[in-house]
């Protein structure tokens, strides 16, 4: 049975974070006054640089570890770091572009019919939970691929995960166990 | 306990006797039970010819027997198990926080249950105690269905419910209790009571029930907060029923916001219940279920988009058509007058060509006022032209009259038309380029974008496919530019910069004097009074009081520490201190027996733990453990057995303690704290090769 419909689901990418390592000590002064779009911390101790051309924003710490948000597929996050690394190598630091990893990845997707938020924690009792006072979506999260997916009543969900097929697998896993919870629309 | 029936004869006929402890069966005489344990009070007569009862007092929570003969009091300072106080202080505010909430017994020792099963899975690490307390508590309420509202909890502790929320899921995961969701309905007894009924209270809470189950089915509930249902529905069970409830009232007892209110009613009104009159609504009950709220708004928002985008369409559509429009007239002008183009592309090219300068003033004049706007528009922006002669001429033939002069005018006419062929030229010409905006020049950098390569790896080095160096420039400020912004930033942050000047001048001037010390957060530490005593037993006996003694030292062999005693007075301050000094090892904090300990005092109401300390003979046990160990002492083994007295002093001193002034006190304590580290070297040794924990035999 094939588990997503006969109209395929829109599994939308909206962020993807990444890190990875310039390995080499960064002045953060300096980036702060010859960068074009930095924001400087000095309390926290880092920078923030956004860039424009994949929409991306990144963390620069001294150590030389950043972390970079917002793009919309792992290529683009990959790209916007490669683009991050070379701005840091026109400064005149020595970097060396290493350890890069996808560290989370948040998608949206959205079902075609509403679900019943009670029943749906009910069958699946210790993996989901449901708190109305605090959060209007069900929790559900799937221990071995690591991905959380917010249910809301409206039908549409928020996954993340490690990576992009994790995330692809959840929809997977869980849109029988919707299914059944569905509740059927009248136009 | 007891079995009615015999298990060898079967029969019913059994005989307890109490007095025995035994149970008989009659029929076959088998002895069934023996040993019975009974539950009375027996009383023993006392010297004097009073009598009280037998038995020892074990408290609830701790469960430890601490023999108290005649003075009660010990117990509680007696230095129990730390799990067994973090115990009795989460009761406590167990209770406290209960009460509060007017939760009955059998809740709060659930909660107290749940509280202690946190603790053995280590769930209480790291959290404020007032959180854990809390959430349990909400876990009770949940599991026990009470109408308590995490809410309330978060308003008597004054904390953020969204931190209690965490917590209290945090719990339930890990203890794996699957709280049921709250029904919308447990609250409404609660709030109705609390918005004052009076006799109609029963009836309006029904009604109410009622409006919540319907908006139960409407799909009103998933998501939202119960209280904002409770609330929606209460008030209108109240007006159903002629009572005055503003909206006001309500959000003070149910807690959710006005336009919460507001919304929840607007959205029941959507819905086709909200047709029927009251006598209706309680008789019928309508079968449709209409979509959840936020769905319908979604399909709504849905909608009107795709409207918008028709409309945009339609307008992109009327656009072409007015542009065709204008195109058309603009053609149509342009036939009328062709010669004029014949004319002036001949000026154009700088040739003077005298053609028909007749014919061009006649049709000039008529275009005359259609292009005055059109020269005064232009004329602004040729202003910046290199054709500002022919411009400014035009100005002044403008205000004159026309046809004053034909070369003139040919000039303004040539001029003119002229105009219009270069002035799109010379229009583009000040337009923002692509350089200017910061594009770059050509799309192929970015299509070349999709292809990347992985080889990157760990390699480190950085794979440029796919950068455009050009566009990476411009992430960098020029020198100008950086030199601007580093004056303002300097500017900006003098304050958090003077601050970290002041901070290295500090640790460089403490580097300088050698007394840098690495800032660790360190706990405040614990002053003890000098003792000042005038006997070793008093010394020893207040030292007692103040430090704290632990349960996980091997008494016996701290004792074998003990320095021979020495009349030289030089010696006899470190005396007393070696004592404390090997009471510290530990560093657990026991609260010692409160009375004054003195030596007449009876071993055992010091307890087990003072014992070893105080015992004037080592048991043989431990005599014979200390001859088998070959201890590498530096002091020798003091004699235990002397001084006089009931349990003899372990130390033996000449004379009194000299007590100088706090220097010396001062200078003392810094040789306690060596002598500490030196004890703790060589008793370590020592209890490695013991194992820990006290001796548990003594001779009562």
């Amino acid at each position: 049975m094939d588990s997503s419909n006969d109209e395929a689901l829109d599994i939308i990418i909206t962020n993807v974070v990444a890190t990875f390592r310039v390995r080499c000590h960064l002045n953060l002064r300096t980036i702060a006054l010859e960068g074009n779009n930095v924001i400087y911390k000095p309390e926290v101790g880092k920078v923030l640089m956004k860039l424009r051309k994949p929409k991306i924003t990144a963390s620069i710490w001294s150590s030389g570890k950043i972390i970079c948000t917002g793009a919309t597929s792992e290529d683009d996050a990959k790209l916007g770091a490669r683009r991050l690394a070379r701005v840091l190598q026109k400064m005149g630091f020595r970097v060396r572009f290493s350890a890069f990893k996808v560290v989370n990845v948040l998608a949206v997707c959205s079902m075609p019919f509403a679900i019943h938020l009670i029943d749906f924690t009910k069958n699946n009792r210790p993996i989901a939970s449901y708190e109305p006072e605090l959060h209007p979506a069900a929790t559900y999260r799937i221990k071995h691929i690591k991905a959380t997916i917010q249910v809301f009543s409206t039908g549409s969900i928020t996954l993340t995960g490690p990576n992009v097929q994790n995330v692809a697998t959840a929809v997977e896993q869980v849109y029988p166990l919707l299914f059944e919870c569905r509740k059927p629309l009248r136009k | 306990m007891s079995s009615k029936v015999c298990k060898n004869c079967g029969s019913s006929d059994i005989d307890v006797d109490h007095a025995r402890g035994d149970a008989v069966c009659m029929t076959c005489g088998s002895v069934l039970e023996d040993n019975i344990i009974v539950s009375e009070v027996e009383f023993v007569e006392t010297g004097g010819g009073g009598s009280s009862a037998v038995g020892q007092f074990v408290s609830a929570e701790g469960g430890h027997v601490n023999p108290s003969f005649g003075d009660n009091n010990h117990y509680q300072s007696m230095g129990r198990e730390s799990r067994a106080q973090t115990v009795q202080r989460a009761r406590q505010s167990i209770n406290t926080l209960g009460h509060q909430l007017q939760m009955n017994k059998h809740c709060l020792d659930t909660a107290l249950n749940f509280y202690k099963m946190a603790l053995n899975k280590h769930l209480t690490r790291g959290r404020k105690s007032g959180h854990v307390i809390a959430a349990c508590l909400y876990l009770v309420c949940r599991t026990e269905g009470t109408p308590h509202m995490l809410l309330d909890l978060s308003d008597l502790l004054q904390v953020n419910v969204y931190i209690l929320g965490r917590t209290f899921l945090a719990l339930s995961r890990e203890l794996c209790i699957n709280a049921p969701a709250i029904d919308p309905c447990l609250y409404i007894p609660r709030f109705a009571q609390l918005l004052e009924f009076g006799e109609k209270n029963h009836d309006v809470s029904m009604t109410a029930m009622r409006l919540v189950q319907r908006m139960k089915r409407d799909w009103m509930h998933t998501g939202r907060r119960p209280s904002g249902l409770c609330g929606a529905a209460l008030l209108v069970a109240a007006r159903m029923h002629d009572f005055r409830r503003t909206i006001k009232e309500i959000v003070s007892v149910v807690k959710v916001c006005e336009s919460t209110l507001r919304k929840r009613l607007i959205e029941f009104e959507d819905t086709p219940t909200s047709q029927l009159t009251i006598d209706e609504f309680m008789k019928t009950d309508l079968e449709q279920e209409s979509d959840p709220p936020c769905f319908t708004e979604g399909l709504i928002k849905k909608k009107v988009k795709n409207l918008e985008i028709e409309l945009r369409k339609k307008m992109d559509e009327v656009e072409d058509e007015i542009h065709g429009y204008q195109d058309e007239i603009d053609a149509e002008l342009e036939c009328v007058r062709p010669k004029l183009r014949g004319v002036y592309a001949a000026y154009a090219k700088e040739v003077v060509v005298n053609e028909d300068p007749v014919s061009s003033p006649k049709s000039d004049e008529c275009e005359d006022p259609e292009e005055d706007d059109v020269l005064q528009a232009v004329a602004k922006h040729f202003g910046k032209d290199v054709e500002e002669l022919t411009l400014e001429a035009l100005l002044k033939l403008e205000q004159k009259k026309p046809g004053e002069e034909e070369e003139n005018e040919q000039e303004l006419e040539g001029d003119i038309p002229k105009r219009k062929a270069p002035s799109l030229a010379s229009i583009l010409g000040p337009m923002p380029t692509a350089a200017t905006l910061g594009l770059p020049e050509s799309i192929s950098s970015y299509i070349k974008d999709g292809k990347e390569n992985d080889g990157d790896g760990d390699s480190g080095e950085l794979d440029l496919n796919g950068i455009d160096d050009t566009e990476i420039e411009l992430y960098l400020l020029s020198d100008t530019e950086i030199k601007v912004k580093t004056a303002l930033w300097m500017a900006e942050n003098s304050d958090y910069l003077k601050e970290q000047k002041e901070k290295e001048a500090k640790i460089a001037k403490e580097k300088a004097l050698g007394i840098y010390k690495e800032r660790k957060p360190k706990g405040p530490k614990r002053k003890y009074p000098p003792i000042r005593a005038s006997t070793a037993d008093e010394a020893i006996g207040k030292m007692l009081e103040q430090k704290k003694i632990s349960t996980k030292i091997n008494y016996d062999v701290l004792k074998d520490l003990n320095i021979k005693p020495c009349p030289s007075p030089a010696r006899v301050p470190l005396t007393p201190k070696k004592k404390p000094s090997a009471t510290r090892l530990t560093g657990r904090n026991r609260n010692p027996a409160k009375a004054p300990l003195s030596l007449s005092t009876p071993l055992s109401s010091l307890g087990k733990r003072l014992q070893p300390f105080i015992s004037g003979q080592p048991n043989k046990k431990m005599a014979l453990e200390q001859i088998s160990n070959s201890n590498p002492l530096p002091v020798p083994v003091g004699n235990p057995a002397g001084g006089g007295g009931g349990g003899g002093a372990v130390l033996v001193e000449s004379g009194p303690v000299v007590y100088d002034d706090a220097a010396a006190a001062a200078a003392a304590a810094e040789e306690e704290e060596e002598d500490e580290e030196e004890a703790c070297v060589s008793a370590f040794d020592l209890l490695g090769k013991y194992e820990y924990g006290s001796d548990g035999d003594y001779d009562d």
